[in-house]
């Protein structure tokens, strides 16, 4: 019996590449994966986001309305309502003159009890040593 | 020669747009090049703006994102698709994308 602690990193902004869409979908998917490990087993993913990845949650993302997308906003709070941590850094975002005010920070709207946290790096950097795998995007 | 370039990134790792003089020059900021025409990282606007050009964003690419037309530096003009088009036919004879 072991639970294996993923953490997901994610450093580029949104849209023109997959892969921060990618982080928050394979994070998600780890809520199904129990089904292929041994009874006792568990897996936990938590997703930072830092650097330009900070912007992936700006809100108000209009993807849907003009691309037929969904947005990365919206993936941030599918997130949220399968209880995956989510912690931002709070020195980047203050770094592009944004602030918690500008951010997605909870998905109430679909009944998510957890909130975005945002946080300085010296908190994400002591998460990312809990974890046994870090993956970057 | 009137050209317009392209931006699609943030992050420029190429300095091809350095490299370019042309006799009037269009810098079309689309996809993640949007963020040159709204962020202000440590307070200072991208360097880009410091070009000399005419600058446009494109105002889809800024609402998914979700930026706000009106934060928008005072140099770049939002536009739409459609205008993006016209510009492309009207005002540019060669079009560049880095």
């Amino acid at each position: 019996m072991a639970t294996t602690k993923l953490g997901f990193i994610v450093q580029r902004p949104p849209y023109k590449s997959e892969n921060p869409k990618l982080a928050l979908t394979h994070a998600i998917a780890t809520q199904s994966v129990e089904v292929y490990l041994n009874e006792g087993d568990t897996v936990t993913a938590d997703i930072a986001f830092i650097g330009d990845g900070v912007l992936n949650c700006k809100k108000d993302q209009k993807a849907m309305d003009y691309y037929g997308l969904t947005s990365t906003e919206q993936h941030i709070k599918m997130a949220l309502l399968v209880d995956i941590n989510i912690w931002v850094c709070k020195e980047d975002v203050e770094k592009f003159g944004l602030s918690e005010d500008d951010l997605v920070l909870d998905a109430e709207e679909f009944g998510a009890d957890m909130t975005v946290n945002v946080v300085p790096y010296s908190e994400i950097s002591k998460k990312m040593e809990e974890m046994n795998h870090l993956l970057f995007f | 020669m009137k050209l317009a370039v392209f931006v699609s990134d943030y992050r420029m790792t190429v300095d091809t747009l350095d490299r370019l003089s042309p006799e009037k020059m269009g810098i079309i900021l689309v996809q993640n090049g949007v963020y040159h025409a709204t962020l202000k990282e440590n307070g200072t606007p991208s360097a880009l703006l410091n070009k000399s050009a005419e600058f446009y964003a494109l105002k889809e690419d800024l609402e998914t994102r979700g930026l706000d037309a009106s934060n928008v530096d005072s140099k770049v003009k939002v536009i739409t698709l459609g205008d993006v088009v016209d510009l492309i036919f009207n005002d540019y004879e060669k079009t560049a994308w880095i």
